[in-house]
């Protein structure tokens, strides 16, 4: 696919240097420039926005996740070694104190007193016999006698010796957990059970502590999936928690969770020798308000990015685009410029050529016949002297009208030569005639003349004069077609200027026309008869010698060429072709 | 006056000897020389020419060729250039090497005798 747009580029710009079909190019060239211009400027923007954009999303999403990992770990610390402090208590007061020491009322009651006060959260206290009945109780409630044996709770500890329930509600009917110990009978193999109620505002409290501004959300589930304190997002205490997920013990697991439409990101723990696990959730920032409006900037800038870059490819394909077609005018009209000029040139060298060529036998002729002259005259009356006299004269009077035509040929092909020298402009402008009046005679057009009188000389090149004026009468005499006049007039503009004024009788111009008249290549005359360079041509040699060309023209009047000279052009010869 | 001697050195040879005739019908003394080498021959032979006639352009040698050399020997000898070619250039170019003047070709004869006579004046004068 690629290779096929390169060759076909390769085409375009190899037909376009070969000049083949160049307007169908420059539009093929323009169309392939803002190509390559949009496929060099947006590629790389995009990649650049995209990948960056998919980069920091990438970075961000793993640094938020360890960041929350690390706060659900420090939890995790916290709060594990809160219920570790709790369970030194129990185990503490299980080792301190006998059975039959704690079976009195009053030591129990004593003994709660002192940890009530140190531990505000202790709700009550039991002691528990080895038939699974409380044989002792401190606190609020009215729970001597209570037969715990069926109690899941109960067949734990026996086995475990240590247990921390899940928060519940129990005989007291208030969201609590239990901490208990087992502890051998002296003598025998029956167990006898120290229990600690806490509250679990206690725990709520904790959990409290360990929460920041950062995070939406921390709380404790159970392995059951109720919630063990309350949440933020999801409610009460004791309510399933739908975020609730099986885990490994020990693993912190950092995951995204959507909850009624908003979405979290969701880290949680086991908390160490307890049957909880701790949770915590931040909205996502991926998700959230700061991302889209992250997300909707940078958008702003890649859009902003792309206008600025597409003003730019515009401006730059137009400007290169104008720059070569610009270049390729100027080459073509150098081209034909120069074509025009050799063509000049060639037929000045072939008048030359053939004036040369002829003025020789002519020579002859024009001498034998003067001598023949001579001798008829110097000789006697004979038959037919004078008709031969005549003849003789016919001659002569022939050679004399073809020695004007191969001195005018010479004159034209003089004109070639680049040269400066004083010139009587009303002379030159009869010369020039010379050279159209046959046609115009053809065409019935009349030439009137009119030359100020003590014009001055005009120090300027003669063949280059010669080619403006031909130029212009010519295009005069192209104009009016036929029956029609030319009015020539020169006279004094200032003191150092003369004006030269070229009048015709043709159909005049519009002003569209008027304004276009001296571009190269334009032409109004039929295909093929114009090459719409003579004007050009003539308006630069006016520049040339120093001069210009001024044109005014009404539709249905007719048309005036002004051609301003310097009466003394003070450059040089030598400059001339610069 | 006495005769003025004129050559014509011009490989034209029947506009030369025409033009000898008509001139010679009019006072002058003529002699018609065909190409540069004979007409520089003819100047260390005979008697030598008041003014030359001289074709600018010949086969063997160039009419600026001949002039120079003529000029060299005989300085005196005034030399009017005649040519076909239309280039002003070439004119001057011989009134620089010391030609009298040039005249082109077909020549007008009442002009050439008024130039004949203004430059064999001239070698009166400088004799």
């Amino acid at each position: 696919m690629m290779s096929n747009y390169f060759s076909k580029f390769n085409h375009v710009i190899s037909n376009f240097l070969d000049g083949v079909d160049k307007g169908e190019n420059y539009k093929h060239f323009r169309l392939m420039l803002y190509g390559a211009m949009f496929i060099i400027f947006f590629v790389p923007l995009l990649l650049a926005t995209g990948l960056s954009s998919l980069e920091h999303k990438k970075l961000l999403a793993v640094r938020e996740q360890e960041q929350l990992k690390a706060s659900v770990e420090g939890a995790q610390k916290t709060i594990g070694a809160f219920i570790h402090e709790l369970q030194s208590v129990v185990r503490f007061v299980s080792r301190e104190y006998s059975y039959e020491e704690l079976l009195d009322q009053n030591n129990a009651s004593e003994l709660f007193a002192h940890l009530k006060n140190q531990y505000p959260g202790f709700v009550d206290f039991g002691v528990i016999g080895p038939s699974g009945i409380q044989k002792v109780y401190a606190g609020p409630f009215r729970l001597e006698g209570y037969d715990y044996s069926e109690q899941d709770w109960y067949t734990k500890v026996l086995v475990r010796q240590l247990y921390i329930s899940d928060v519940f509600m129990g005989y007291r009917k208030l969201p609590h957990f239990v901490i208990a110990v087992s502890n051998k009978l002296p003598g025998n193999e029956e167990y006898w059970v120290l229990r600690l109620s806490i509250d679990y505002e206690t725990l709520q409290n904790y959990v409290a502590t360990v929460s920041t501004s950062a995070i939406q959300d921390i709380f404790l589930v159970n392995n059951k999936g109720l919630l063990q304190t309350r949440s933020n997002i999801f409610g009460e205490i004791l309510e399933p928690c739908p975020f609730y997920t099986h885990y490994k013990q020990g693993e912190t697991i950092a995951n995204v969770d959507e909850y009624k439409g908003i979405k979290y990101l969701r880290s949680y723990v086991q908390i160490n020798d307890s049957p909880w696990m701790v949770v915590m959730l931040k909205e996502s920032y991926m998700h959230g308000e700061n991302w889209s409006s992250f997300r909707f900037r940078l958008r702003m800038i890649f859009f902003g990015c792309t206008v600025l870059a597409l003003v730019v490819i515009v401006q730059l394909v137009n400007t290169i685009t104008n720059r070569l077609r610009e270049a390729d005018e100027k080459q073509n009209q150098a081209l034909t410029e120069a074509q025009f000029t050799n063509k000049f040139a060639s037929i000045g060298r072939l008048a030359a050529g053939v004036a040369h060529e002829i003025n020789n036998p002519l020579a002859i002729i024009d001498q034998k016949a003067g001598l023949m002259t001579d001798l008829l005259e110097f000789s006697e009356e004979f038959d037919h002297k004078g008709k031969l006299t005549k003849s003789v004269e016919s001659i002569l009077d022939a050679v004399q009208r073809c020695k004007v035509i191969t001195h005018r040929l010479l004159g034209f092909a003089r004109r070639m030569d680049v040269t400066f020298e004083h010139i009587d402009i009303s002379d030159l402008l009869r010369e020039v005639l010379g050279f159209l009046e046959q046609e115009a005679l053809y065409n019935r057009i009349r030439f009137e003349l009119s030359f100020a009188e003590d014009l001055p000389m005009v120090f300027s090149d003669r063949g280059q004069l010669q080619q403006i004026f031909l130029n212009i009468i010519n295009n005069a005499i192209d104009a009016i077609g036929k029956d029609g006049l030319i009015t020539l007039s020169a006279d004094l503009h200032d003191e150092e200027n003369i004006d030269v004024n070229i009048q015709d009788t043709g159909p005049g111009m519009s002003s569209e026309i008027v304004k276009r008249i001296f571009d190269p290549f334009f032409t109004t005359k039929e295909l093929g008869k114009g090459t719409g360079l003579g004007l050009s041509i003539t308006y630069g040699l006016a520049q040339k010698l120093g001069g210009n060309i001024t044109v005014e023209s009404k539709v249905g009047e007719g048309t005036i060429f002004t051609v301003r000279l310097p009466i003394n052009d003070t450059r040089k010869e030598g400059n001339f072709n610069e | 006056m006495s005769e003025i001697k004129v050559l014509i050195v011009d490989d034209e040879v029947e506009f030369a000897e025409a033009l000898a005739e008509r001139l010679e019908l009019r006072g002058f003394q003529l002699e018609t020389v065909d190409c540069g080498r004979d007409g520089l021959a003819a100047l260390s032979t005979g008697a030598l020419p008041d003014v030359i006639l001289l074709d600018l352009k010949m086969p063997d040698m160039s009419g600026f060729e001949v002039l120079v050399e003529v000029k060299e020997k005989h300085p005196s000898i005034e030399v009017i250039m005649l040519t076909g070619h239309g280039a002003v250039s070439g004119g001057i170019d011989s009134m620089e090497r010391g030609a009298f003047d040039f005249i082109m070709k077909p020549v007008d004869l009442d002009e050439l005798m008024e130039k004949i006579k203004l430059a064999y004046d001239k070698r009166s004068s400088t004799d």
